[in-house]
């Protein structure tokens, strides 16, 4: 296999006019955004380049301490951006989602990097990219299963109270939106494996592939990579759900759902 | 005269002060007010799904802070005045509400028996979504009753009805909560009701 050809900088740039499809397209369909559009492909650029330059820097200088930094900071962020999709839980809820993130992206992580791939946690070529697809999905997972969650549970007020009203203890009314939350999470990721090889060659086996990896090897990483983000996603989601429906009722069986 | 229900100093949020109240075993106590006098949040408070932020309730000579609140809503059911039933057929929902409380769905004959006090002549099988907002809210009565409790409170409860058929199920709900003891509170704005069936009246002032 080839070795990956390099970007040169001038033909990189080009690839930014397929924007201007997207610009005209949107005006033509009366879609006013636009700055949207510039905003966003403006903050991924500036993302994408610090990311690189932060990566490269950490890979000619591997210190366990720079891993551990960035992984730190990578759940943080997945914490930040749940919780800032999720407004108006209470405290214990958000704790628990944070406690999840955080223990089932490092504990599935590991899993991997340790015993699937045999390499050191705090190697940062496997590690990184790995816990950034993990974490990334969880946290896609847990902020669509806690929207779905909460949004349920508040248009049907009435159905809550009337079980509330007859004596069902407050687990037994919120365990079906549990379920039915964590099951919302595991679909996209469920439905994505289904479609994997046929309808799209996923983005880490693409990446592989280009960067002159066989084939052959491409697959093993991509199958582990699917059924650990699809156990993450799980894990992180059933984790956050279990200790955030707890939070929404007392010791007197009240339910108390937003602050 | 015996006493199954009583508040002392009984404080919602500063917002709402009650006078004591007491409530008679086995009687049927209409509470009247104006808006914001509390009565609905005064049910929520003996049903413990609210609390007091001071004051005590006590049930049966017993402060109901000190019983289960599972236990305590099983005895003192609320019927509310948001109408909730599930997708489906009258038979569904005794079902599934019969589920929830881990209870046996009771016979057909049982089911029929408490929609006829409740006025509903319908067939078990007649599916809820297509029914008037005062054929639901008298099944959903009708199902609330069926769980015989101890106290049944119930707010609001002819609110969707013409004037015929709230004498109707009232006189058929107190009638048939008289001959099994059951306690009875309700709220309404009815002055027709009250003067006809209330045996004890509660008014509510807003008392700031």
């Amino acid at each position: 296999m080839n070795n990956i050809i390099q970007l040169n900088l001038i033909q990189f740039s080009l690839i930014y006019l397929l924007l201007l499809l997207v610009l005209f397209i949107m005006k033509k369909s009366k879609i006013n955004q636009t700055r949207l559009l510039v905003l966003a492909s403006l903050r991924m650029t500036i993302q994408l380049v610090l990311a690189g330059f932060v990566l490269t820097y950490i890979f000619r200088n591997p210190h366990p301490i720079f891993t551990t930094i960035y992984i730190i900071a990578m759940v943080a962020f997945a914490i930040q951006r749940v919780l800032s999709k999720n407004r108006g839980l209470n405290t214990k809820f958000k704790i628990g989602i944070a406690i999840s993130i955080g223990i089932s992206g490092i504990l599935i992580l590991s899993y991997f990097v340790m015993i699937i791939v045999g390499e050191s946690l705090l190697n940062p070529q496997y590690t990184i990219p790995l816990a950034g697809m993990i974490i990334g999905n969880s946290m896609t997972g847990v902020t669509l299963a806690i929207k779905t969650f909460m949004e349920s549970i508040d248009t049907q007020r009435d159905k809550i109270d009337s079980l509330l009203n007859l004596g069902v203890t407050p687990r037994k009314i919120l365990i079906p939106y549990v379920n039915n939350a964590l099951e919302t999470a595991l679909l996209p990721t469920m439905n994505s494996m289904l479609g994997m090889g046929i309808i799209s060659l996923p983005g880490m086996m693409t990446g592989q592939i280009l960067s002159g990896t066989l084939p052959s090897v491409a697959i093993l990483y991509q199958i582990s990579i699917m059924i650990a983000i699809c156990t993450s996603v799980c894990l992180t989601t059933f984790l956050s759900l279990s200790i955030g429906y707890k939070s929404l009722y007392n010791k007197r069986s009240q339910i108390n759902i937003f602050l | 005269m015996e006493i199954i229900l009583k508040t002392r100093d009984l404080d919602f949020n500063d917002i709402i002060r009650y006078k004591d109240l007491e409530i008679s075993k086995k009687k049927i106590t209409f509470i009247t007010g104006e808006s914001g006098s509390g009565k609905s949040t005064l049910l929520k408070l003996i049903n413990g799904t609210l609390s007091p932020s001071k004051g005590e309730i006590y049930y049966n000579g017993i402060s109901i802070l000190n019983i289960d609140s599972i236990e305590l809503r099983k005895e003192i059911i609320l019927v509310s005045q948001k109408v909730f039933l599930f997708s489906g057929t009258i038979k569904d929902n005794f079902r599934q509400f019969y589920e929830y409380r881990n209870l046996e769905c009771p016979s057909d004959e049982r089911m029929i028996q408490f929609l006829e006090i409740c006025q509903i002549p319908f067939s078990l099988d007649k599916d809820c979504s297509l029914m008037s907002g005062g054929e639901r809210q008298r099944i959903y009565i009708a199902i609330f009753l069926s769980f015989e409790p101890k106290i049944l409170m119930l707010d609001e409860p002819t609110s969707a009805l013409d004037n015929m058929n709230s004498i109707n199920v009232i006189e058929n709900i107190t009638h048939f909560c008289k001959h099994r003891e059951i306690a009875v509170i309700i709220i309404s704005h009815d002055n027709t009701l009250v003067e006809r069936y209330a045996e004890e009246h509660i008014v509510l002032k807003k008392e700031v």
